[in-house]
């Protein structure tokens, strides 16, 4: 097959990939444009580690087609904190000392700025069925919960 | 190795500070194995036997060679160093003539691309025989079961001693009762027949806990290169990188030398990732073509052919006098190995016939081979599953005769000092302290009021109460500290962080030498770098390797206060280390700073030795560590279904060295616990196949289906942990497959004992009667 011509907006930069058509857009990003933040998990859609934003809403990106995403805006972990600043949600997340492994962690992060896109005050089982699509085998989200909402009120002062 | 009080003002232990690498891990800045590109990378493809058991007659590779992008197939027959009777999954890199479980590699590519090397696979050629396969390990003990292992395969109980250090007598009947009985243990005390004649309440249940996956999010991922020379490196997601080196090694048939292990970052072990699995067929696909190989495996095949936990059956009867005497235990176990051995049985034994005082007990154990993928270690291996069996039995004891569940079970409750079954006796242990902390909680003192306080509602509410431990691992380990130029510390030990333990291990050097934790740094080495040290597994590092990070700063001390002392003029007994000087005890003007001996110990023509403290202890003491759970649940009775409103988590950690890394981990181990409770199996069908192979259908718990867990960390210190810390991860996740059975049996009054406890097995126990 050839490849095609993919450009797209990726963090806010204007991006032309080559890509074969079946390429996935998590391997176009990790693979040919080195974002390798978002993680492949299980390849299936249901681990939610690839969560990346499309045009602003969460897609998990190992099922989506990196051609799907021509002349749309994405967004990955790395570029969730803006001019040097960690996100809210990443601070909160380090100072409630949620990362362990940390695998699941980008996609949690992507997942929960989602939400608060959407909900800017979340209650704890809005924030919990967010974040549902989303796998974490160290955590118990306990203290992701509780960073989501501290990230939360935060926002709104 | 006293236990150390942090006698100086110093940031260190005992503070709940987050982990260095946060920033790193919250920007997708930290690689695992897959983010690593480097130049001319290959992509491997394992051919998997889509059989249980079957003889495989021939295989055709040429097609799959002659594909452009295609750089390497290889087969058995290509691989001179493959022996028969591999002991362990490690060793048995393809299969020679027969493949022994679905999943089992058979051949192997390397590609340009991921996706020419999946085509190669389809163009491989294998013709099988299907032969009849042992999938029920209680059949696979039976006379004409079809035989696992070949003729002489010996059993391997290497990862009984790595991880529970538990020294049980060898059993005194021979192996090979049943033909597929890999490994047997067999302890008993007194009269168990005389005991349950005086019993008046014998009680008998036969328990089952599936296999299940330790289910970390990263699956098994390794990167190969071998250089020029000879060398081999390897960039592997694994929970030891020295004993990774070593398995390679012994698979290769090379010098550990030529091996360079890099751990890097691993996203989730939990006893998944401590035996090599795809690291031998990488580093060789890397060899035949001169280039690196990287090798993820996809999540199917962490399902189907990963290293699960066993299936786990005991069979358990109890005799008990009606005022609640203990008088006798039976118990038959069943360990359900796979296709190679590799379980702990002894675990098994402790946990049933002693944790509680039967002064009289037959306890029988078995490792059984099956058609299936061969199992590991899966966090307190064998722990959870032997505590639903005794936990829950002790739960339905008390309610036969009318006591109190509590009390019964601390009433009978072993203490320190009295014999574990194999007559050692149990080492200092907070199991008491934590089931009394946990009865003081308002929900289980006002248990009653919830089973009744659902009103109209349709919901049976009940409250669960379960306790639970691990004995602890041990391994030798070593580590060193050395003073920079400018007075801070560098601490190297080769110790895979995943959990958050380096910041722990740092604050432990803190506190021991004298600093604040912002001047200490600590670094995970490779394998040519690092002190040897032992597996993040077990609950043991910071038992051991913080003991070693300890002396070594201790170490690194004394030598920078015979420095200062030859600096001053006095006597070492009369300095300290005051805001990173070291001065004369109530002279705070005389004084030298850090940054000055560590100056003198780096500049061109100095005396002055530099400081590097060592440290490589040995340890034999374990410390067990124990931890009760609460839980409260409300069921639909129509449906079957559990939902789970409060959940508390009372655990003796010794000293907590970081609460907030401590937090995390009883949270975690919590929700892997009651996921193993609720939702969690390998299905397999009659055939052997996995039929849930993705995480779909095999269901994990989400944030959706939990309520916020309470941690309550009660510290009773180990004699010999540093600063009386005890091994944290193991313990929570053992008692939770109890706790949710014996709440639905508060709620229903039904006793289940087959996990996992689904609406389906709930709604059908309340069909019944």
């Amino acid at each position: 097959m050839a490849k095609q011509i993919l450009s797209f907006t990726v963090n806010d930069e204007a991006v032309d990939v080559l890509v074969q058509p079946y390429m996935t857009l998590l391997d176009a990003l990790r693979e040919d444009l080195g974002l390798t933040g978002p993680k492949e998990g299980c390849g299936t859609g249901d681990c939610g580690a690839c969560t990346v934003h499309l045009d602003g809403m969460p897609v998990a990106s190992c099922l989506v087609l990196a051609l799907q995403a021509r002349g749309r805006s994405v967004r990955t972990i790395e570029g969730l904190a803006r001019a040097g600043e960690l996100h809210p949600l990443q601070d909160a997340f380090v100072r409630h000392g949620v990362p362990q492994c940390g695998f699941c962690i980008p996609g949690v992060l992507m997942a929960a700025a989602a939400v608060l896109a959407e909900t800017p005050k979340p209650s704890e089982e809005e924030i919990r069925y967010g974040i549902a699509g989303n796998l974490c085998r160290c955590t118990g989200y306990t203290k992701m919960i509780a960073a989501i909402s501290e990230a939360a009120q935060g926002a709104q002062r | 190795m006293s236990v150390m009080k942090t006698t100086r003002d110093v940031r260190g232990v005992g503070l709940s500070i987050p982990r260095p690498d946060g920033p790193e891990k919250v920007t997708g800045h930290v690689q695992y194995v897959a983010d690593i590109k480097p130049k001319g990378l290959l992509h491997a493809k394992l051919l998997r036997s889509p059989h249980a058991h079957a003889r495989i007659v021939k295989i055709d590779v040429r097609k799959a060679r002659a594909l452009p992008g295609v750089r390497a197939v290889l087969t058995a027959a290509d691989i001179p160093e493959l022996k028969r009777k591999a002991p362990t999954r490690a060793h048995a890199v393809l299969a020679i003539d027969r493949a022994v479980f679905a999943g089992q590699p058979v051949a192997a590519v390397a590609a340009d691309e991921v996706a020419i090397a999946e085509e190669a696979l389809d163009l491989i050629e294998v013709e099988y025989e299907v032969l009849k396969a042992a999938v029920d390990p209680l059949a696979s003990m039976k006379p004409g079961a079809p035989p696992v292992a070949d003729v002489g395969t010996e059993a391997d109980t290497s990862e009984a001693l790595a991880h529970s250090a538990v020294a049980m007598a060898k059993s005194e009947e021979a192996t090979g009762k049943g033909v597929n009985v890999s490994q047997t243990a067999h302890v008993k005390r007194g009269d168990v027949a005389k005991g349950f004649a005086e019993s008046d309440v014998v009680l008998e249940h036969t328990y089952r806990v599936p296999m299940v996956h330790q289910g970390y999010l990263e699956p098994h991922a390794v990167l190969a290169e071998w250089d020029t020379t000879g060398q081999l490196t390897l960039w592997a997601s694994t929970q030891g990188s020295f004993n990774t080196r070593s398995e390679v090694a012994d698979v290769l048939g090379i010098d550990e030398n030529r091996i360079k292990v890099i751990p890097v970052e691993c996203g989730g072990g939990f006893g998944g990732k401590i035996r090599a699995l795809c690291e031998p067929i990488t580093a060789l696909l890397a060899r035949a073509t001169k280039r690196p190989v990287r090798y993820v495996m996809t999540r199917r095949e962490e399902l189907e052919a990963g290293m699960p936990a066993p299936q786990v059956i005991i069979r358990l009867k109890t005799g008990i006098k009606r005022d609640g005497t203990l008088m006798a235990l039976e118990a038959e176990t069943v360990l359900e190995t796979g296709a190679f051995s590799g379980t702990v049985l002894a675990v098994a034994a402790v946990f049933l016939g002693s944790l509680y005082r039967w002064p009289a007990f037959d306890i029988k154990g078995s490792e059984v081979l099956t058609h299936k993928p061969s199992v590991a270690a899966y966090r307190a291996p064998a722990a959870p599953q032997t505590i639903f069996a005794i936990d829950s039995q002790m739960e339905h004891l008390a309610r036969e005769i009318g006591a109190d569940p509590a009390e019964f079970r601390a009433r009978h409750l072993s203490r320190p000092g009295e014999p574990m079954v194999n007559n050692q006796p149990w080492a200092s242990m907070g199991a008491h302290e934590v089931l009394a902390r946990a009865v003081e909680h308002p929900i289980w003192k006002k248990r009653a009021e919830w089973k009744t306080s659902g009103g109209n509602g349709h919901g049976l509410r009940g409250t669960g109460l379960s306790l639970g431990g691990w004995l602890g691992g041990l391994q030798p380990t070593g580590a060193t500290v050395k003073l920079n130029p400018d007075g801070t510390l560098a601490v190297l030990t080769g110790q895979v962080d995943i959990a958050g333990t380096n910041i722990a291990l740092a604050q432990i050097a803190a506190s021991a030498y004298g600093v604040d934790i912002e001047k200490v740094k600590i670094t995970t080495g490779d394998t040519d770098v690092a002190p040897v040290t032992g597996l993040s597994a077990g609950s043991k590092t910071i038992y051991t390797v913080g003991v070693a990070v300890m002396q070594a700063a201790q170490d690194a001390r004394q030598q920078t206060l015979a420095v200062a002392a030859s600096e001053l003029e006095a006597a070492v007994q009369d300095l300290e280390i005051v805001d990173g000087r070291v001065i004369v005890r109530g002279m705070p003007d005389k004084g030298v700073t850090l940054a000055s001996i560590g100056k003198k110990g780096n500049l061109y023509m100095s005396k002055v030795q530099p400081v590097l403290g060592t440290a490589r202890p040995a340890f034999t003491q374990q410390a067990p560590a124990f931890a009760a759970q609460l839980a409260r649940i409300e069921l639909d009775p129509d449906t079957g279904e559990v939902k789970l409103h409060d959940f508390v988590i009372v655990q003796d950690v010794g000293k907590a060295i970081n609460p907030l890394a401590v937090e995390g981990q009883m949270q975690g181990g919590a929700v892997q616990s009651l996921g193993i409770a609720l939702t969690e199996a390998l299905d397999y069908d009659a055939e052997g196949r996995l039929r849930n192979p993705s995480l779909l259908d095999y269901r994990k718990l989400t944030a959706a289906d939990l309520p916020n867990l309470e941690t309550i960390i009660v510290e009773v210190p180990s004699p010999a942990g540093p600063f009386g810390a005890r091994g944290v991860g193991e313990p929570p996740i053992v008692p939770a497959p109890a706790c949710i059975a014996n709440a639905i049996h508060d709620a229903t009054g039904r006793r289940l004992t087959e996990l996992p406890l689904t609406p389906e097995r709930i709604a059908l126990a309340l069909l019944d009667h």
